[in-house]
């Protein structure tokens, strides 16, 4: 013991752990043997930090030799050195210094903190690693730089950030944006990436505070995923938030007010181009009249958006705290919605002794939102005609009457939905620390969800009352009401043991733990017709008893883990990862139900070695390369119990039904973890003092067993013909680069430049011996559009091939196969010519091709900043390239009197200008083909700001510490070749890319004020 | 030393409290929803299932697909020449690709059907599943068998008027792998092997069920078997089968005629003396229970000057074509058409319950299905609201088409003086004249254009039209664009051949 005791005051220890994170990492630098080198003059010193605490372990060599030593503990190195000679102190995580020796015998250094990425601290799974030492692929992205965008949630504040990371975010007001991390490699709803906040496992954070956020950290390779094994394979984003720190009470408001308006509108016709368009479809002359309604207008406005934030934060040595309250409201750009959420935050943390530590993260978030039916307003808004007025005297146009389509202003004022949303999240835990190479942390962490959804439909007759001129079907004869009331709670306990130790140049940390989670959500839902029309009154009670029903469900599921790690790094120059992680999921049957998920990553610091002292190129050079296994289990707690649909009743001999049941959904017992396979090599590097920093990766990931909702033929009775099973493999390949830059022009004026890109290419490797699936079905006779099979990127497009416009019936006569049937017949002249494929003389489903796929080939990110004294300004790029998209809502027009864009009124084919690539007037209906795919590349300016910081000399004199004016634009420019509303279209991967209910997306100009006390 | 060892032996308990409970900690089961385990009666509830699957009505792609609702209605009245799409021209463009029989193998209400009927024989097959473990005595275990039979026999039925050769399916797939490899679920069988699937059921059915008075209101009896078997029979013109079946059916005096034929479709007519197999309609959560869209999708529509409030969709309208073909004096044309009034005097047309509609300048169409007419006037009929799913009962076998098959048979056995007094007493409810047929074909002729008025707007005239092997010509006289040899038969729905790799051939033509 007392020998260990002896040994352990040698040491010193550097703990790099960053804010309340599982496990501390710790970096321990052993004191080596002292090299007396020459007959030279002795020289000895301290090298420190800037807060003058000693560096052990740094490097101290003579420049342009390999000769040197390392400081001991305390920072202190001697070594001898001719008089002329120039050394070079270096440590990582900091700057490197050059003093040459000039005949001194004593030489203080002190090393600044380097601020390049390689040095920063990033979070990984339980616990933080300096990011030198990180051997698998990771992209941090800060707090700050969050909080400045005028978004609901963080995750759409990263789009352009990280390389590798594709944020795919639809114009829909309080949705959640769809995160892939290295291509699409899974093929489920659950392709979300996982989200961690302070530990606690979500896949929601809408509820998180934007303002509170240090940082975010995602986590993209199979070796910095694996800790979290089945969870990992769409990645991770773990999000950290704010802590206080010891000393006075520091007080931060923020706030930033704005208004949000449509842009990228599509043009429809107007009553003009409406009826020539109409008559020449139809036959049947419409004429204009005197109205013309632009319905997008109708159900438009611009809405103001604001958002505050008030925090507080201290503490003294032995305890810290950060308080915080938020406010935000989003009116959105649709008439009648809004969205209101409060949250407040309380982080803190307590020693207890020099061995005990415990603290608390909560938070808690009422979000309200008042809904509104979107969809159909949205897709009756592009289908309604322009002939048709939109409100008269307080009453409606009638557009179903004349064309069977709802009116777009009253499908939102016919209702009115409010959802309420109470969220309490946060984790507790304990830390002891025995000794001091040894952790023991144990936290328990709960989130508790409960959703209040009310739904009023009032009562309305398709009269005169409502309507300008009576009929048509939007009419609702009973007003009724629907309560649901959802509770959800999951708790996640976990349990760590990190043994941290260094002997010589071997630094050792090894990690062991448990984790076990638990879900459980039940809701109830109430209905009664007969509701009073008056707000006061939208309580069950109040409706008609006879007409009750009520209805109610639940969830349940469960995991269990245990893992390891062991992080082994020799001379800060060779780095070695290796991660297990064994995971039971309650989701697979129990043959199934275990799996390993594997990795091991290793690194080599080349500039940490000798032969890189002399070089003055590279101030940090990295190389790492990691293989490593994930898993997905984000399926249906039900997916391979076969169960009993109750409630399916038949009233024998009329008068109250009899209940039945059936067996109506095949399921497949022998589901098994969706497993991805990944192998990762990648470069780090900083150059010129740090001021161009980066990385290169290259990856390859084969995702096996792919969880997939298959289509199978009706003829097995499965009611929503699709099975849930593992049914296909799919590869990304991809290449990711990351620059930045940052300089200055003056001593005032400095500037960063950075952009990233990611190449990837996705195929799908292996159908499980199944059929390929059918998917992206949008009514009609477009049963479906994409195909998702061997050798062809998820979710490919699969349809006939428009080769041009019948001019004339001699072309439909001489459009012949190689027997000479003609291949469409009753075709008429301003029809589209389609490709006979398989040469059978007809066109139908087998002359389909693939046509592309919704995977860009690449996307990227571009964004800079430049400061002058107080002002800085910066902007961000978005953009992939490469990926189609497909016109679902053009595709989709049933009806001859359905509207069409301003666009296809004018150049529709006619005889006259004999068009090859528009159809003539028709009245829809028309076969999924190439006609309705478009380009779906573009490149975006996601956000411009403009910020000054009040000077401090005025500041101090209101006591004020500082004072940031700044005003920020969201989604300024958008430019597009897509004729739709936004090629931004998330959505299940094996129907991604289909614009059906067409959102407009929303441009956000604001001003903020944050004010530091 | 002492503090770690603490440490490491917290966390070896902690990890064996995991070890050890972790088994249970997993074995979570599914919440809400019972298995085929929990629940006792599961073969009986079963069983009302499959019944429950006559309801279906979901016509664009929705669970469950479409066994009588409007896909039904479209492909059995609006395709042939009874009736018309109706409502606006260019509303369900899809289904005046049925009526003009321009129909392509993407049609959603095609789709619907096959998905409906097979949905319905997988509910069968589920339910024959459990029933053979059930613990049951054996007269009612076979009761139930065979009432499952029935309707499974009754969708092949179906399915074989509809698509000619299709997948035989009788069993319950084991899993997706299996649904989408096994060649009985990817191929067609023979017209024939389908028959004899059908014949098998039917003739189970009638062994096994009880005779009308000793069933449940609403069950399938013996009765519906025989005449469902009788009619089978008829469409393979094995008529001395047809002859005796339905000649037990008469002898067995469950069954009469009602006195009055515009009381079959309205409720009092609900399960009466004629009623040989009806889809019944109620209640169920508080709210109207029948087939899906069956009534509304019918019902008059509002146009022109409009001015009030309709009452469903105008589709399924009976065609000018019918409307001139009856007799004068067949009471059962005002019990079958409503007819709008278009003289110009603005009287309208009041309907049993007092419901008036106005003259032809607000409302859409011309005619209208009387048979599938609710009346949402509660004090007449019963209705709570819901017109998706008004209690409008589906008469699919009657009396009246018992005797008309017994006649049939009987002409073609060369008993034409049997056939006519049959037929005469169909003929007299209708308030007509007896028959001057008397050859053998001049009463098969008789016969079949009775069948017409008889059952208009009953599902039966476009199968009948094919079965008499004159469809082409009627239809062409009708002035429909018929292609003979292929527009007998619906496309097989393109995207099931798509799901079978292409195994599934398409029928001629399409």
């Amino acid at each position: 013991m007392n020998k260990l005791l002896l040994f352990y005051t040698r040491c010193r220890y550097v703990f790099l752990s960053a804010v309340r994170i599982y496990v501390f990492g710790v970096a321990l630098f052993l004191i080596t043997a002292i090299q007396a080198m020459s007959q030279n003059r002795a020289v000895s010193g301290t090298v420190k930090d800037s807060g003058g605490e000693g560096i052990p372990g740094a490097s101290v060599l003579i420049k342009g030799t390999t000769t040197g030593t390392t400081t001991d503990s305390n920072g202190k190195f001697t070594l001898s050195a001719p008089d002329n000679a120039v050394l070079v102190v270096a440590f990582v995580g900091y700057e490197k210094v050059e003093v040459p020796v000039n005949n001194q015998s004593e030489i203080n250094v002190t090393l600044q903190s380097s601020t390049t990425e390689l040095a920063q601290v990033v979070v990984v799974g339980y616990g933080t690693q300096r990011k030198v030492d990180v051997t698998g692929a990771t992209a941090s992205v800060k707090g700050e730089e969050l909080a400045k965008q005028p978004v609901l949630t963080a995750t759409q504040a990263i789009q352009g950030k990280a390389a590798g990371v594709q944020i795919i975010s639809s114009g829909q007001p309080g949705s959640s944006p769809v995160i892939r991390v290295r291509g699409t490699g899974t093929a489920l709803a659950g392709t979300a990436a996982l989200f961690v906040v302070d530990g606690v496992l979500t896949d929601d954070i809408s509820n998180i505070n934007t303002a509170d956020i240090v940082s975010m950290d995602v986590l993209k390779d199979a070796s910095a995923t694996a800790i979290y094994g089945s969870r990992g394979a769409n990645g991770v984003v773990i999000i950290t938030t704010k802590k206080g720190s010891a000393g006075g009470i520091k007080v931060n408001y923020t706030t930033n007010i704005g208004m949000r308006s449509a842009t990228n509108l599509v043009q429809m016709a107007n009553a003009q181009e409406y009826a020539n368009y109409v008559s020449a479809a139809s036959g049947t002359s419409v004429t204009p009249g005197s109205v013309s309604t632009d319905w997008y207008d109708q159900i438009l406005r611009n809405g103001w958006y604001q958002n505050h934030n008030l925090s507080l934060s201290g503490g003294s040595d032995k305890s810290t705290y950060f308080l915080s309250m938020g406010y935000f409201t989003d009116e959105g750009i649709v008439i009648d919605n809004k969205y209101k959420r409060f949250n407040i935050r309380s982080n803190t943390d307590f020693t207890l002794s020099d061995k005990v530590k415990v603290g608390v993260v909560s938070s808690y978030t009422n979000a309200n939102t008042r809904d509104v039916n979107l969809g159909s307003a949205y897709n009756n808004a592009y289908r309604a005609a322009p002939t048709i007025a939109a409100m008269e005297n307080g009453k409606y146009g009638n557009t179903s009457v004349y064309q069977n389509v709802g009116n777009p202003i009253l499908d939102i004022k016919n209702n009115n939905q409010r959802d309420i949303d109470n969220r309490l999240q946060g984790s507790a835990y304990l830390e002891f620390k025995p000794v001091r190479s040894l952790t023991f942390r144990s936290s328990i962490g709960g989130d508790l969800l409960s959703k209040n959804e009310r739904v009023y439909n009032y009562q309305f007759n398709n009269d005169t009352s409502t309507f300008i001129n009576p009929g048509g079907n939007q009419r609702n004869p009973n007003s009724n009401l629907n309560i649901i009331s959802t509770r959800s709670f999951r708790w996640v306990w976990d349990n760590t043991l990190t043994f941290s130790q260094s002997f010589d140049k071997h630094n050792l940390t090894v990690l062991v733990g448990t984790t076990a989670e638990q879900y459980t959500m039940d809701w109830l839902s109430a209905f009664r017709k007969d509701v009073p029309a008056d707000p006061s009154l939208w309580y069950i009670n109040t409706g008609n008893a006879n007409t009750s029903t009520n209805d109610g469900g639940g969830d349940k599921w469960a995991r269990n883990s245990y893992l390891g790690r062991v992080n082994y790094n020799y001379n800060d120059r060779y780095l070695l990862t290796a991660t297990v992680r064994a995971d039971g999921s309650s989701r697979f049957p129990s043959s199934n139900r275990w799996a390993l998920f594997p990795s091991v990553g290793a690194g080599w610091v080349i500039s940490g070695e000798n032969f890189m002292q002399t070089q003055q190129i590279f101030e940090t050079l990295k190389l790492r390369a990691s293989w490593g296994r994930v898993g997905n289990d984000r399926i249906p707690s039900d997916a391979f119990t076969v169960t009993v649909t109750p409630n399916l009743a038949y009233p024998y001999g009329g008068g109250i039904a009899t209940p039945g049941s059936a067996i109506t959904q095949i399921k497949d017992p022998n589901l098994k973890w969706e497993v991805t396979e990944e192998f990762d090599l990648g470069l780090d590097f900083a150059l010129l003092k740090g001021r161009l920093t980066g990385e290169i990766g290259y990856y390859n990931k084969k995702s096996k067993d792919l969880l997939i909702n298959v289509k199978v033929p009706s003829v097995t009775g499965d009611a929503d013909g699709v099975v849930l099973t593992n049914a296909a493999s799919i590869q990304n390949v991809g290449l990711e680069v990351a620059l930045n830059w940052r300089g200055n022009i003056t001593e005032e004026i400095t500037y960063r430049v950075g952009g990233n890109l990611t190449l990837n290419n996705n195929k799908v490797i292996g159908l499980n011996g199944g059929q390929p699936i059918l998917d992206g079905g949008i009514g009609g006779n477009q049963i479906y559009t994409t195909r998702t099979d061997n050798d062809q990127p998820v979710g490919s497009f699969y349809l006939l091939n428009v080769v041009g416009v019948f001019q004339n019936q001699g072309e439909i006569d001489n459009y012949k196969n190689s027997k000479g049937t003609i291949i469409q017949s009753s075709a008429s002249p301003g029809d589209f010519k389609y490709q006979d494929t398989n040469d059978d003389g007809k066109i139908d489903d087998n002359d389909r091709v693939f046509a592309g796929s919704y995977q860009p080939k690449a996307y990227f990110g571009i964004n800079g900043s430049l400061s002058y004294k107080g002002f800085d300004l910066s902007a961000d790029i978005y953009g992939n390239v490469g990926n189609k998209v497909y016109n679902g809502k053009k595709a989709f027009r049933l009806g001859v009197f359905d509207n069409v864009e301003a666009d296809m009124a004018y150049s529709r084919w006619t005889p006259a200008n004999g068009s090859q690539t528009e159809p003539a007037a028709n009245g829809g209906n028309l076969p999924a083909s190439t006609y309705f795919l478009e380009s779906g590349s573009f490149i975006r300016l996601n956000n411009v700001t403009l910020g000054y910081n009040l000077p401090a000399t005025l500041t101090q004199k209101v006591k004020v510490a500082s004072v940031r004016v700044f005003i920020t634009a969201q989604n300024l420019y958008t430019y597009k070749k897509f004729s739709g509303f936004t090629p931004e279209l998330p959505g299940d991967p094996t129907k991604a890319g289909i614009e059906l209910n067409a959102y407009p997306t929303t441009r956000t100009i604001a001003g903020g004020l944050s004010v530091n006390f | 030393m002492k503090h770690t060892l603490i440490v490491i032996s917290i966390s070896l308990i902690l990890f064996g409290i995991f070890t050890s409970c972790s088994k249970e900690f997993l074995d979570v089961p599914v919440q809400g929803q019972g298995t085929t385990k929990t629940d006792p009666a599961l073969a009986q509830n079963l069983v009302t299932g499959v019944y429950n699957s006559l309801l279906a009505g979901e016509a664009f792609g929705g669970d469950g697909g479409d066994t009588h609702g409007i896909s039904f209605i479209a492909a059995t009245n609006i395709m042939s020449d009874d009736a018309d799409k109706g409502s606006t021209p260019s509303d369900q463009s899809a289904l005046n690709d049925i009526d003009n029989f321009t129909i392509s193998p993407t049609n959603t209400f095609v789709a619907a059907l096959w998905n409906g009927y097979y949905t319905g024989i997988s509910k069968a097959n589920q339910a024959l599943v459990a029933l053979s473990t059930a613990s049951l005595t054996d007269v009612t275990k076979n009761k139930l068998i065979g009432e499952v039979r029935f309707i499974r026999g009754y969708y092949y039925f179906n399915l074989v008027r509809l698509f000619g050769k299709v997948p035989k399916v009788l069993r319950v797939p084991k899993d997706a792998q299996d649904a989408n490899t096994d060649p009985e679920f990817q191929t067609r069988a023979s017209v024939d092997t389908i028959y004899n699937v059908i014949i098998q059921d039917l003739q189970f059915a009638a062994n096994n069920l009880p005779l009308r008075s000793n069933a449940s209101v609403g069950h399938v009896d013996k009765g519906a078997a025989q005449t469902l078997l009788a009619k089978v029979y008829m469409y393979r013109k094995e008529w001395q089968k047809v002859f005796d079946l339905t000649q037990e059916v008469i002898s067995s005096g469950q069954y009469d005629l009602v006195a009055d034929y515009s009381t079959i479709w309205r409720q009092i007519g609900d399960n009466s003396i004629e009623s040989v197999f009806e889809i019944q309609t109620g209640q169920f959560n508080n709210s109207d229970y029948g087939i899906q869209g069956y009534s509304v999708w019918q019902g008059p529509r509002v146009g022109g000057k409009g001015g009030w409030t309709d009452l469903g969709f105008g589709f399924g309208t009976p065609s000018a074509n019918l409307v001139n073909a009856y007799e004068a004096n067949d009471v059962r044309k005002a019990s079958t058409i409503i007819v709008i009034d278009n003289s110009g005097q603005h009287k309208g047309t009041v309907l049993f319950d007092g419901f008036r509609i106005p003259s032809a300048d607000s409302v859409q169409n011309l005619y209208y299905n009387y048979k599938a007419y609710h009346s949402e006037n509660s004090s007449i009929e019963t209705f709570n609201g819901n017109r998706d799913r008004k209690q409008k009962n589906v008469h699919l076998l009657r009396y009246a088409e018992v005797l008309l098959m017994n006649a049939e048979a009987a002409n073609e056995l060369g008993q034409s003086n049997t056939a006519t007094t049959l037929l005469n007493r169909i003929r007299k409810r209708a308030g007509l004249q007896d028959t001057n047929a008397s050859s053998q074909t001049d009463v098969r002729d008789a016969i079949w254009k009775e069948r017409r008025f008889e059952l208009a707007m009953e599902h039966d005239r476009f199968f009948d039209l094919v079965r008499q092997g004159r469809a082409a010509q009627v239809m062409q006289a009708a002035g429909k664009n018929f292609v003979a040899g292929k527009n007998e038969l619906l496309p097989v729905p393109s995207l099931q051949i798509a799901l079978s790799g292409g195994q599934l051939d398409q029928n001629n033509g399409y």
